[in-house]
Parts: C-alpha cells; structure tokens; sequence
C-alpha cells in the first residue's frame, strides 16, 4: 500500500520536469542570447541592425575595418594583454607562495595575518582608490600600463583559492619529503605545484579574465588613445550626447569577448571545480 | 651495552596543548631489531613513531640517536625512512620517479640511483610497473612501492605506520613475509606501528605494548604472549581475549567465588611473596579443557552459548555470574549444562588486585621443559624468520 | 655502499642560525604577497580615513585640517538621501537577482532536475568570463528605447519601451539587470556547490515523505547550506555594489540627477568630478563601514571554526 502511493507522488514530479527544465532554459537563454546577438549583429550593417531583421542579409566586415582604421586597435589589444598577463603572473606567484605558508607551516600570527589579508577582499575599490592614483601618479605612471598593474600584484581571493586546494594535499606527503630533507622550495615546487596544477591553472585563468575585463581602475589610469585597454576602447564609439554607433561597438564587444571565451571553453571544467571549492568552506 | 646506531628515550613526554599523549617514556631501541609499538588506537604509539621521525616535536625529556639527543634535529636529518599507512605516494609521479625523487633531490649518481632503483624493483617485483602512476597500481603494489621507496634510500632506520592496514588478509600475510625477509637483507632497524595483534607478533623480535601514552610491556612476541606483565597486556594479546577471574587467598587455597583451587608450590611461593591477599587469575581460552559436572580442585560454571569457528568450538559459560570463553575442539555438553575445568598451572597468570600487575612466573616454567620446548623458544625468540641464501644479506650500515 | 644521509644525524649550521632560518621561512613566503596588500589596500585604507579629516583637491601643496567637517557636509549634502536610498535600493535588487535566485535555482538544479546538469551549469556561467562593459554596450542597444530588439518585440504588442535611462528608479533596476547578467552565473556556481553537497538521500527522503518542494527548499536546504548561504550573501553585495560601478559610469553617469547614483559611484564622482577628497573619503568610509557590518556576519557565520581545523 504504501510503496504505491509513494509511486503515485514521485510521478508527478517526473512529468513537472518539463516545466523545471523550460524555467532552466530562459536562464540559459538570458545568459547566452544577448552574447549570441552580439555576434551576429557585428556583421551587420548599421541598416540592417535597425531595421529588426534577425540574421544579416549579407555579412559585412565593415564594422571591424572601422574600428582597424580608427583604432590602434593591435596596440590596444597588446596592452590588455600585457597588462593580463603581468598581473595573472604576479598573483599567481604571489598567491601560491602565501597559500603554501599558510597551509604547510605553524607560525606566530597566523591567523590574524589570514584574517587580515582576507579583509582585503572586502575592501571596496573606493577605499583604496584616492591614495594608489597619487601613489602611482607620484611614481610618473599615470598614462602608463604599468600603472594600472602596479596595485594589482597580489590577491587574496588567489590565497584563499589556492589554500582551499592546498588543504587537500594529503600531509603524509609533505612530511616524506621532511624526512627525505627536500627543501621547501623544491617541496612546493616537485610536489604541491604539479598535485595542485588544475587549481593553480583555473586560478590563473581566473586572474586573467578578470584583469582584461578591467574597467575602473584603467579608467583612472589611462588617458591617451594607444595606452587603452580593451574595455576603455568600448566607449571610444559613444559620442559625448550618449549617441552610439552600435554595429561598431557590438563588433567591439565581439573583439573583447573572444579571448575570455575562448579561454573559458577550453579550461571550463576546471574553473567550474575551482570556484565550487570556494564555495564549501573548511 | 648499547650500540652506536640505539634509539633511546629517556623521560619523554609529549602533550598537544593540555593533554598528555605520552608519559614518561623510556624506551630502548637495539640497533637492527624489528621492534612493535603496539597498542589501541590513541595509545601513543604513532606519536612515538613520528618522535622518532623527527615529525612531532618533544615536549620533556630526550630522544638520543647515534650517542646524541636529536630533540632539535629537523626531520631530514636523521637517517630515518617511512612508510605511511597510507602509503604518501606522490600522485604525479611515475613508480620510477617515486622511488628515486630522494635520491635525485640529493644529486646521487647516475648509475648508483639506477642500481639500486633495479635492486629494489627486482625484490619486490615491480619491474613492469615502473612506468605506472600510482592510481594505476592496485593497493598491494602501491604498499610495495612506498616500502621500495622507503627502502633505495639506505637508512639506517625504518619507520612503518600501520603499512598492512589497507591490505585485504591474504596480501598482508603475504607482506609480511616480504617485510621480514626484507628486514634479513638490510638488516635497518625496524620501528614498526600497528594495532594489529597478529601483526605484532608475526613480525617483531620485540613488541612494545602501550596505552595511554604508557608502556605497558616491552619484551619479545613469546613472553608478551606467554608471560604477560600485566592484565592489559594479557587481555590486549590474543583472541579472544584472556579470561580474567577475581582471586582472593585464604587459608592456602585460591578462592574463585565459590570454588577453590590448591596452587602448586612453585605459584605459592609467589603469592605469599607478594603478601597481597586479592588477586586476578588469568587464564587463556584455549587453556580451559571443560568436562560436564564437577570435579576436584577445579573451576566451573553453566554454559551459556557457544559457538562454532570450524576448527574450534567457543564455548561460553558462566562461573560466578561472569562469562568465560573457553576454545576447545570438543563441546562439554549443551547450553545450561554444567561444566568445569582443571587448570593447567603451566599456563595461567597472576596478578595482584591493586596494580593489575603479575606477581611473576615460577621460575620451574623455564626449567623443566622438554628439549623440544626448548628448541621451539630458541627459535621463537629470534622473531618470524624466513629461508636466505648467504649472498643476499646486505648490511645497510658498516 | 654510499648513504644519502652521510652522516645520519648531522648538525651543519649551528643550531641557533637554522632555527632563525626556520622561522622566518613562512614569513618569506608571505612577504611578497603581503606587501603589496599592505602597500595598495591597508596603506590606503588608512590613508582614506586621514584625507576625510582634510579640505584637499589633489594637487594644493598644503591640506586643511577640517576636523569632522566633511563628514558633517555629508550628511548635511541634500542629495545624501537620495544616494542612501539608491545604495540600499540597489542592494536589495543585488541581493535578489543574484542571492535568493541562484540559491533557489542551484537547489533545482541540484535535486529537481534530473538532466542536462552540466549544460546548464556551463551556460550560466559563461556570462561571468565576459566584460561587463561588453555587457553593458550590448544591453544599451537590445533596450534600446527607439529601434533596439525589446523596443521591436515590445512594438509587436502595441507596447512602448520606456526610456529606461532617464526614469527614476527604473534606472536603477535595468542597470541592477544588467550587473546581475554578469554575476549571477558566479554566484550561481558558488551557491550550488554548497546546496550540491546535501546528501541526495536526505532530499530523497524528504520526497518520500511527501513533503512539498518550498518546504525542502526552507526547511532543509536552507540551513544544511547556511555558511555557503552567507558567503554568498555578502558575495552579492560586495561583488554586486562594486560591479555596478560599470553600468552607470557608461550610461548614466549618476543621472538623471543623481537618480541612478549610489555611495560607491558618488565617491568616485567627488573625486575625479569634482577633485573633492576630503568629502568622497567621507562617503568612501560610510561605504566602507555598511562594508564591515557585513564582513562581521562573513567571520561569524562562515569562517567561524574553519580555521587549520587540523
């Protein structure tokens, strides 16, 4: 008796998937139709794009050959690049050496230290932003890529990603390198790098996206056209009454868009792991 | 007395904030002995172990290796190899990679890492396997890498922690056969950490038996077994577990609740020595023969329930309102009846009441034995051995 | 028969340089990381909290000690209330989009749905590795008011596009969308990795019993996730007020007339609009102390006893 009944309200639930799954659907479609569009609408022509038609009539490239004539843009993707790449190095390293400390050895104030460099994920760019753009002013950066590098070569959301993914190493190895007298520094880089590789990969990849994304600080930073990122290149088509050229612009999108989703779709596995690991705590 | 390569603690103790995890321990380890720290779990026996590794710092007293305390020496530096229960392979490393890294790490030569990484292969037979990762590698063959990992480095000391634990039965009788003849060949000092009773004996030439951050006993499998120095250690060694009986003497007989036992001369002479009037008999399952109904000078009770192990019976009954085991190959009789048995004085222990100590063995058990009982201890009291040709012993320290 | 460890036990260095050497090892490691926290968060966050107290415009040799006077002017600045009930406005639209949703759609996606799991997962995420100020351009032209794609489907039912930009308050919950867009997916991951971590015989359980979905949901799932609840709450604020930044410096500025402004955009426009130090470090330490409420939550309810439990 009872076991039918039970069958009787599982059913149910069954056949209301198809409703859970057209509710996941408009999420997915809200997610991925407006990047989607982007795309297409990059290779329309300004015409096409207001008249409503949804896919183009005929491909044009004249929306990218605009922004090649009018834009440095090859110096500009350099310098997202460039600015990337330094700042994904940097915390990286940064974040891997601290993690490791904080994981493998006992020392005095460690965990005030970990709370306060914690806190530092909390602090809003506000706080922090008067006092670093005289800072890098005083250092003759403003304008400069380097400037906008400068105040981002550590992050403690990398320290606290990657100890979450230290904390899984399983001791016992750490205490046969002890025994076998390996140092530290080979310790951390024969054993945990290659064991923590993954985390350490999405982690950077993370960084990555993140800093070519970058839109404040650059803001604050960059003034002269061949200094810009790609995220400050974005605007260059908004004209000063807020009229935009938007098949230029959507192109634009398109242009910054690819790396981060390139990047994305190769590695996604692993960045999905990483982030989830941040979310279980202890 | 003691040799160059000793391990000795002299007063140590350990505590992890406020508790005390080993307490006042002195412990003398030979040089080239299978020595087996043995005991429940949070006995302290892993935290020995890891003293000894250098892994767990001492909070009093002093470890002394080779003539000195190494209190402050770091971990690396005192010629001791591990294997960890479970096992510590590296995950990203190849069979060979594993065995070798130390001895790369170190800058050790070309062909001397690749002779001994050969020699080692070769004993454990691993030699397919060296390309393998360790996820690759079934448990047995996972325990024998982490061992022939233990074992390329030469040290002098090996550190075993509980290695057999996450063997099935047939693999860990198999290992341990490996591990002593291993043992023959390096002749290392083995320090090895189980709470495996079998194990224990199987494998030490002596076993030291802790609770509670305590030694309770350190001498070899034989006395550990047949000359227990305490009621835990009589109950700890041996399955099932000694019988362990409330005694009081009175008027020259041992009174067991409502039976009595004349003692032999040789038991007397040491309970009145002892001048104690309240003692616990222990006497071994397998040492209790029953019979149905009562006879002279013996012990008895009803029997409970009993059980069949297929070459044995265990037969439970109650003497006294407390259930005793008996493990025979005959039944006495069904449940309810009435049983009883004689001791063999050869064969049970006395401890006094107060400090669950024995009062000692009659010093006739060693003496009037036979020449065949004799041969057997002296062999025994070597440990597990197994059959070596002359050529294949290697001493690891000169 | 050559030993690794040539002399077994050796003491090479002297005992006291190794021990020093030893101790100051895991400082080594921290030091890089470290300092440049301390140089570019703690350096400045304090050196914030000294400019509050200063008349100064950034480039005047001397600054005017003002005492409590910026903060005073701060309260006293008729457009405060306006910016305070956009700020906790747009929280309460933050902590919706991207705290109760993702909460509630990691638990479908946990224990209702049965297929396509890592479809879905991989989808809403992906919005999260793109640039909000992509972002921000695309959605600028599909609600366009006049010719954008929602104007057009919204033209098909004789509906109007309101011009979204220059309306009060519904300036606030488009730009609110549009930093959602960006950050859900993230929150959305971290959500369902502590609701995915319920045992499914738990839930399965429940169902058995016939308990309705929003019971399981309030009543179970709720609080067996609780900490990764929190750390996603203060997630969707800190992350969430901090990306809105975006949205509004492209399209609004603030406007219309400081209608889609809040604390952290004010205090960039005190700053770099109107070179004010003195008063956007006044608002950037309100900013900082609502901030603070919340990381105490953070410590009390998530971190508490996490701590090398080993």
């Amino acid at each position: 008796m009872k076991t039918n009944q039970n069958l009787k309200t599982a059913r149910p639930l069954h056949k209301r998937q198809i409703g859970w799954h057209l509710l996941m659907m408009l999420l997915v479609i809200i997610a991925l139709v407006p990047v989607l569009f982007a795309f297409i609408s990059s290779f329309k022509s300004m015409q096409e794009l207001y008249n409503g038609s949804l896919l183009p009539s005929q491909i044009t490239f004249d929306n990218y050959g605009e922004i090649l004539s009018s834009l440095p843009i090859f110096k500009i993707t350099l310098n997202t690049f460039i600015i990337a790449v330094t700042v994904t190095v940097f915390k990286v390293v940064t974040s891997t050496l601290a993690a490791y400390a904080f994981v493998f050895f006992d020392f005095k104030g460690k965990n005030v230290i970990y709370f306060f460099l914690i806190c530092t994920i909390f602090i809003p760019f506000t706080v922090t932003m008067i006092p670093n753009y005289l800072t890098v002013s005083n250092l003759n950066l403003v304008d400069k890529i380097w400037g906008v590098v400068l105040p981002q070569l550590a992050d403690a959301s990398g320290i606290f990603l990657l100890r979450q993914t230290m904390k899984t190493v399983p001791r016992p190895l750490i205490e046969i390198s002890h025994l076998d007298d390996i140092s530290e520094m080979k310790i951390l880089r024969n054993i945990i790098i290659p064991i923590c590789r993954p985390a350490i990969i999405s982690t950077g990849i993370i960084f990555f996206i993140n800093s070519w994304n970058e839109y404040v600080w650059p803001t604050l930073i960059l003034r002269s056209r061949e200094n810009y990122t790609l995220s400050l290149a974005m605007q260059v088509f908004t004209d000063s009454e807020g009229g935009v050229e938007y098949t230029i612009t959507l192109a634009m999108a398109v242009i910054t868009m690819l790396l981060p989703l390139t990047l994305y779709l190769i590695f996604q596995k692993h960045i999905m792991s990483t982030f989830a690991s941040s979310g279980i705590k202890g | 007395m003691a040799n160059k390569k000793d391990i000795i603690f002299k007063n140590v103790e350990k505590t992890f904030g406020k508790t005390k995890v080993i307490e006042h321990l002195d412990l003398h380890i030979r040089e080239g002995e299978r020595l087996i720290l043995l005991g429940p779990s949070g006995c302290g026996k892993s935290t020995t172990l890891r003293m000894i590794a250098g892994l767990e710092t001492i909070s009093s007293g002093e470890l002394v290796m080779e003539g000195k305390c190494v209190n402050d020496v770091p971990a690396g530096k005192r010629g001791v190899s591990m294997v960890f229960q479970n096992y510590a392979l590296y995950p990203h490393m190849t069979v060979r990679d594993n065995i070798c890294y130390a001895l790369k790490a170190h800058k050790e030569e070309k062909e001397e890492i690749e002779k001994r990484l050969q020699m080692v292969l070769k004993i454990f037979g691993l030699e397919t396997y060296v390309n393998r990762k360790p996820k690759e590698l079934s448990g047995g063959q996972r325990q024998r890498v982490a061992l022939a990992r233990a074992l390329v480095k030469r040290s002098p000391y090996l550190l075993l922690d509980e290695p057999l634990s996450n063997l099935d039965a047939q693999l860990r009788l198999q290992a341990r056969k490996e591990l002593v003849k291993v043992h023959q060949y390096y002749h290392q000092t083995f320090i090895y950490v189980t709470h495996d009773q079998v194990e224990a004996m199987t494998l030490g030439n002596r076993i030291a038996l802790m609770r509670e951050g305590k030694l309770m006993m350190l001498d070899t499998p034989y006395n550990v077994y047949h000359r227990p120095a305490n009621v835990f250690t009589a109950k700890f060694i041996g399955s099932p577990a000694t019988n362990i009986i409330s005694a009081v003497w009175k008027n020259g007989l041992l009174h067991c609740g409502k039976y009595s036992l004349k003692l032999p001369d040789m038991w007397e002479k040491l309970i009145i020595a002892s001048k104690e009037t309240e003692f616990y008999l222990g006497i071994r399952p397998e040492h209790i023969h029953l019979h149905a109904g009562l006879s002279d000078n013996s012990l008895g009770g009803e029997v409970d329930y009993i059980e069949d192990y297929g070459n044995k019976m265990g037969i439970y009954f109650r003497m006294n309102g407390e259930e005793i085991i008996s493990v025979d190959n005959t039944i006495p009789g069904s449940s309810g009846s009435s049983v009883s048995f004689t001791p063999d004085f050869r064969h049970i222990y006395i401890f006094e009441k107060k400090s669950e100590n024995s009062i000692g063995y009659p010093p006739e058990l060693d003496i009037n034995i036979s020449a065949q009982e004799k041969m057997m201890r002296d062999i025994l009291s070597q440990g597990s051995q197994v059959k070596m040709g002359q050529d294949e012993v290697i001493h690891v320290h000169r | 028969m050559k030993n690794i460890h040539k002399p077994a036990v050796s003491t090479s260095r002297p005992d006291r340089a190794r021990k020093t050497g030893k101790f100051l090892r895991p400082y080594l490691f921290l030091f890089p990381a470290a300092a440049v926290l301390a140089i570019f968060m703690f350096y400045p966050l304090i050196y914030t909290i000294y400019l509050s107290f200063f008349d100064w415009n950034m480039v005047k040799p001397v600054k005017e000690f003002v005492g409590f006077a910026n903060y005073i002017n701060m309260f006293q600045d008729p457009n405060i209330q306006k910016i305070l009930v956009n700020t906790f406005l747009y929280i309460f639209l933050l902590l919706i989009f991207n705290f109760v949703a993702p909460y509630i759609f990691s638990f479908i996606l946990s224990f209702v749905i049965k297929k396509g799991k890592n479809f879905y997962r991989s989808s809403i995420f992906l919005p999260s590795v793109i640039s909000l100020v992509a972002g921000t351009m695309i959605f600028v032209w599909i609600l366009n008011p006049i010719s954008g794609p929602a104007a057009k489907i919204m033209e098909a039912f004789g509906q109007k596009v309101p011009i979204w930009s220059t309306t009060q308050g519904l300036v606030i919950v488009v730009i609110s969308i549009i930093t959602s867009w960006k950050i859900f997916g993230y929150n959305f991951i971290v959500a369902l990795s502590g609701v995915g971590s319920i045992p499914l015989e738990i839930i399965e359980a429940a169902r058995v019993d016939n308990i309705p979905l929003h019971k399981i949901f309030l009543k179970i799932v709720v609080p067996m996730s609780s900490s990764t609840g929190i750390y996603v709450l203060i997630l969707a604020i800190v992350q969430g007020m901090q990306q809105v930044f975006t949205p509004i410096n492209m399209i609004t500025q603030g406007g219309p007339d400081y209608g889609s402004s809040n604390l952290i955009y004010n205090v960039y426009n005190e700053a770099f609009g109107f070179y004010k130090t003195g008063s956007a470090s006044a608002y950037a330490i309100l900013m900082m102390l609502i901030f603070i409420f919340l990381l105490v939550l953070e410590f009390k309810y998530v971190e508490k006893g996490v701590y090398y439990e080993n």
